[in-house]
């Protein structure tokens, strides 16, 4: 394994994390608005759902920069 | 990739025939089903990355849902009962009624500053049915000592961390009617 290649694995792998402690903190707020409109709480589902697509965004963007990184990789 | 010839499974050699790819000798039935199932669940990095933000996509959407629920199902409006008699409950005093059904139970107290207030009588630790302490002037769940206060049913000691449904009263005259439901 080259270096590049171990620059990749590890990227991969920090970006691997990251989506998924986004994705823990997703299913947190999921949980929480479910709880909330138990409780007929009707503004913290609103502000969950925000956040939650937030999160969405910052995973999506962390895909495409895992794409755009690979196709990189490839083109050289 | 992993090998498939490495998942051999011991049976007799006559029965066993040559790999045409590896050279090694392999169960006959392989020949019709040339499948590595270990490789069907190797799962790479990237493809892990695309699952989790698939799943991403559907929390969000979900808790979109879950957020939309409360405007999408309208609760049915809640109906006016007579519950009591205002002059049969002394001051200090308390009954017993159900509200909005028959096996909601509830509780009208008259204060000592002579005010009427009423509560759903379900605990809100374990739905224990909590009672009326006249001498304490409290709202007590026998099951696990909670506590709530009779002013605005809200948990003081005891397990108990949510308040009390409060039963929202109109008086006409004598009769005191339930009209709703505060959560």
């Amino acid at each position: 394994m080259n270096a590049q290649q171990s620059q990749g694995t590890t990227l991969f792998t920090a970006l691997l994390v990251l989506i998924g402690i986004g994705v823990v903190v997703q299913l947190w707020l999921l949980s929480a608005s479910v709880d909330a409109v138990f409780r007929h709480d009707g503004r913290i589902p609103a502000l969950a759902a925000i956040g939650s697509v937030f999160l969405f965004l910052v995973n999506g963007g962390l895909l495409l920069f895992v794409f755009g990184f690979d196709r990189k990789i490839r083109e050289r | 990739m992993w090998p498939v010839c490495s998942l051999e499974i011991e049976m007799p050699e006559e029965q066993k025939k040559e790999c045409l790819e590896c050279g090694k000798k392999r169960e006959r039935w392989r020949e019709d089903f040339p499948i590595g199932w270990q490789g069907d669940n190797y799962v790479t990095r990237r493809e892990m990355v695309k699952f989790l933000a698939l799943g991403s996509l559907t929390i969000a959407g979900a808790n979109f849902v879950v957020a939309g629920l409360p405007h999408i199902v309208k609760a049915s409006p809640m109906p006016r009962t007579m519950i009591a008699l205002a002059s049969s409950i002394p001051v200090g005093g308390s009954t017993l009624f159900s509200y909005p059904a028959e096996e909601d139970p509830c509780i009208l107290v008259r204060q000592r500053n002579g005010d009427l207030v009423a509560y759903s009588q379900v605990c809100t630790h374990l739905s224990c049915a909590v009672i009326h302490k006249e001498q304490e002037n409290t709202l007590f769940c026998p099951c696990h000592q909670g506590y709530f206060t009779v002013e605005q049913g809200r948990p003081y000691a005891g397990p108990p961390t949510r308040p009390l449904p409060r039963i929202k009263l109109e008086q006409h005259g004598n009769e005191i009617f339930a009209v709703g439901v505060e959560v």
